[in-house]
């Protein structure tokens, strides 16, 4: 195996006349000897090579392909020198391995390094393009609904209902568990400075309001682009990769309509199902900061429903709503978009979870302000 | 070895690299029961059969990534079934293996992709590293594509890569399964080429897992035959005898590319 040999120059004469450099190795040039020989080498070697390279294999006893690699040394030496090279003292089989080794061995350009103002632009077009591929998504998803509307037995029912199977009530235990300690942080944060001025049954309106209106759908929302965005990302992507997308295009079916659409639909119904298991588990958990201090369970009922309008609850329904069909679209986008190579599933993943958060958050920015001017 | 009567050539001075002796394989179930086999030092030999014969759970059995379900395997001495993984890991060096599709490192180039086993296990500097792994590259016809990712370059571009990375540490032997496939013939006849260049020159023991019938008659000195309906290896022998003189009706009707309705 190849290894540096410290120790004694490796036998090789190195002469020149008029510019040009021979160079004669002697004994073994293989995995063992390379290290020592390119050492020996590159010290006996003239600075600036100024004519022809000849390497003389004929006092070479054993070549191996690592060996070979001493060759491809020179070669791209003398290439980039702009002189010639030649090789002697090569049998038949010398000769081949070395003919196939230095074939498309020219010496490669550097790449340029990109300056800071092309990095800068490169990822604004980037992330335009990136806007621009999901606004057209967006319009694909929506013709091929207006096609189901139009021949709704178009619409894959039964995968419709798996994927609300496995990306609703899969997610039940985990979006109730938060939402039931996202309920008893509020109430237990809120609970002293309202107690301060004597308010503490008001934690409950808090807590209402916070979790019905916007943590409820928020926080169903975040799980969703990580449990199913992510999900929708791999599987697609890999069925890209594995060229199933393409299959189904050869069959003439649109892979939006086939997978797109009954995800999207499946979140879409969902979401805002699992919003309000969320927000009911999150009033539950006030309810365990503020029963050891004596409020009853009645007391805490009226409060909350004098806390929660049916324009905050229909608000955050229409958030989870919205929240899905981003995450799903997204997700689903991503997986569309999947590269090639085994890293690309990974990276549309990822892609799918942070871009899905990040639109939630701007969609929630959005949503508020759009209610609140409504006076909802 | 069994049912071949051809005269399988027995050059018994030369020293075995890898010895198979009562070796059965499969998942569940067998597949191949009882293989017998001793792959000679320098040689190059073909192992074929028909589809989902067992030809790639084999070789992983060889490579020492699954255990077969009975018999022993024994490479340069080494019984890789029984031995503990500091052992397999010693013999793991002394072999390199080419996947059936590739099984390049995504993310990293042709010639990071050659340069790793280097890395791990020389201690050569940079520069010389390079040059032994576009050496490597050269050989294979991809000197040209060093800096290339895999998912840039095409299957059998791939395959090509792959084999360049087996070589990476000279090993003495080295497993191919299926280098030919999706080739063009001229890639194909010049990959035959390297690989006896490097089997006269350097001794290396090439095992390869092929179909090719252009390359087993070109350049396989044996050619063991799996059959998965008898469930044994069911030739051994210089391709051309097998192909001309087995009293194997399957083994000639393979290797002439007789059709099953003309047989």
């Amino acid at each position: 195996m190849p290894r540096r040999s410290k120790g004694a120059d490796a036998p090789i004469a190195v002469s020149g006349e008029a510019g040009s450099v021979r160079i004669a190795p002697e004994g073994a040039i293989d995995a063992e000897s390379i290290g020592r020989v390119r050492e020996t080498l590159e010290r006996k070697l003239p600075s600036r090579l100024a004519g022809a390279v000849t390497l003389d294999l004929s006092k070479v006893t054993h070549l191996d392909a690592s060996g070979v690699s001493v060759a491809v040394f020179l070669f791209r030496l003398a290439k980039g020198a702009g002189v010639g090279f030649e090789i002697t003292g090569a049998d038949k089989d010398r000769r081949l391995l070395i003919d196939l080794a230095l074939r498309g061995q020219e010496p490669q350009e550097a790449t340029k390094a990109p300056g800071f103002v092309r990095e800068v632009g490169a990822a604004s077009i980037a992330i335009r393009d990136g806007v621009v591929d999901l606004v057209r998504f967006i319009g694909e998803i929506a013709l091929v609904c207006v096609h189901l509307v139009r021949y709704p037995q178009h619409l894959r029912v039964g995968d419709t209902i798996a994927a609300m199977a496995r990306h609703g009530s899969d997610a039940i235990a985990v979006v109730g568990l938060l939402g039931f300690l996202i309920g008893a942080i509020i109430a237990f944060q809120t609970f002293d400075p309202m107690a301060k001025y004597g308010a503490k049954l008001q934690v409950a309106d808090v807590v209402a309001v916070s979790v019905v209106r916007e943590l409820g759908p928020l926080i169903t929302a975040i799980i969703l682009a990580g449990r199913s965005g992510s999900a929708f990302a791999a599987e697609i992507g890999t069925m890209k990769v594995t060229q199933e997308l393409d299959a189904l295009r050869t069959f003439g079916i649109d892979p939006v309509r086939f997978l797109v659409i009954p995800r999207l639909i499946a979140t879409t119904i969902v979401t805002p199902m699992l919003a309000i298991w969320a927000s009911i588990l999150g009033v539950a958990g006030g309810y365990m900061i503020l029963a050891p201090e004596g409020f009853t369970l009645a007391q805490y009922a009226d409060e909350v429903r004098q806390a929660v309008t049916v324009g905050g609850f229909v608000q955050g329904l229409v958030k989870a709503a919205v929240f899905a069909i981003l995450v799903a679209s997204i997700g689903c986008l991503s997986g569309l978009r999947t590269g090639q190579g085994p890293g690309a599933v990974g990276l549309s993943t990822t892609r799918a979870v942070v871009a899905g958060i990040v639109a939630i958050i701007l969609a929630d920015s959005v949503l508020g302000v759009f209610f609140y001017t409504l006076g909802i | 070895m069994t049912a071949s009567t051809a005269p399988a050539p027995q050059p018994t001075a030369r020293e075995t690299a890898i010895s198979l002796r009562g070796v059965s394989i499969g998942y569940d179930r067998p597949i191949i029961e009882g293989i017998d086999l001793d792959i000679l030092k320098g040689e190059i030999l073909f192992i074929g059969g028909g589809s989902g014969c067992g030809k790639t759970t084999l070789l992983s059995c060889l490579t020492a990534l699954r255990k077969p379900l009975a018999g022993s395997i024994t490479i340069d001495g080494v019984d890789i079934v029984d031995s503990d993984d500091d052992a397999i890991r010693s013999v793991r060096r002394r072999f390199g293996v080419m996947y059936q599709l590739g099984a390049l490192f995504g993310g990293k180039t042709l010639l990071e992709n050659v340069r790793l086993p280097l890395e791990e296990f020389t201690d050569l500097p940079d520069d010389v590293m390079d040059d032994v792994a576009r050496a490597k590259l050269g050989l294979v016809g991809l000197g040209a594509h060093a800096l290339k990712q895999p998912s840039e370059i095409s299957g059998g571009m791939q395959k090509r890569a792959a084999i360049a990375r087996a070589l990476a540490l000279d090993p003495p032997i080295i497993f191919l399964d299926e280098p030919s496939a999706g080739l063009d013939p001229v890639t194909s006849a010049d990959l035959d080429a390297m690989i006896e260049a490097l089997n006269r020159m350097l001794g290396t023991t090439f095992v390869i897992i092929s179909h090719e019938l252009a390359s087993i008659f070109a350049i396989g000195q044996r050619f063991a035959m799996l059959d998965g309906a008898r469930k044994k290896l069911v030739a051994l022998g210089a391709p051309a005898e097998l192909r001309d003189h087995s009293d194997d009706e399957w083994v000639r009707r393979f290797l002439n590319r007789v059709p099953t309705q003309e047989s």
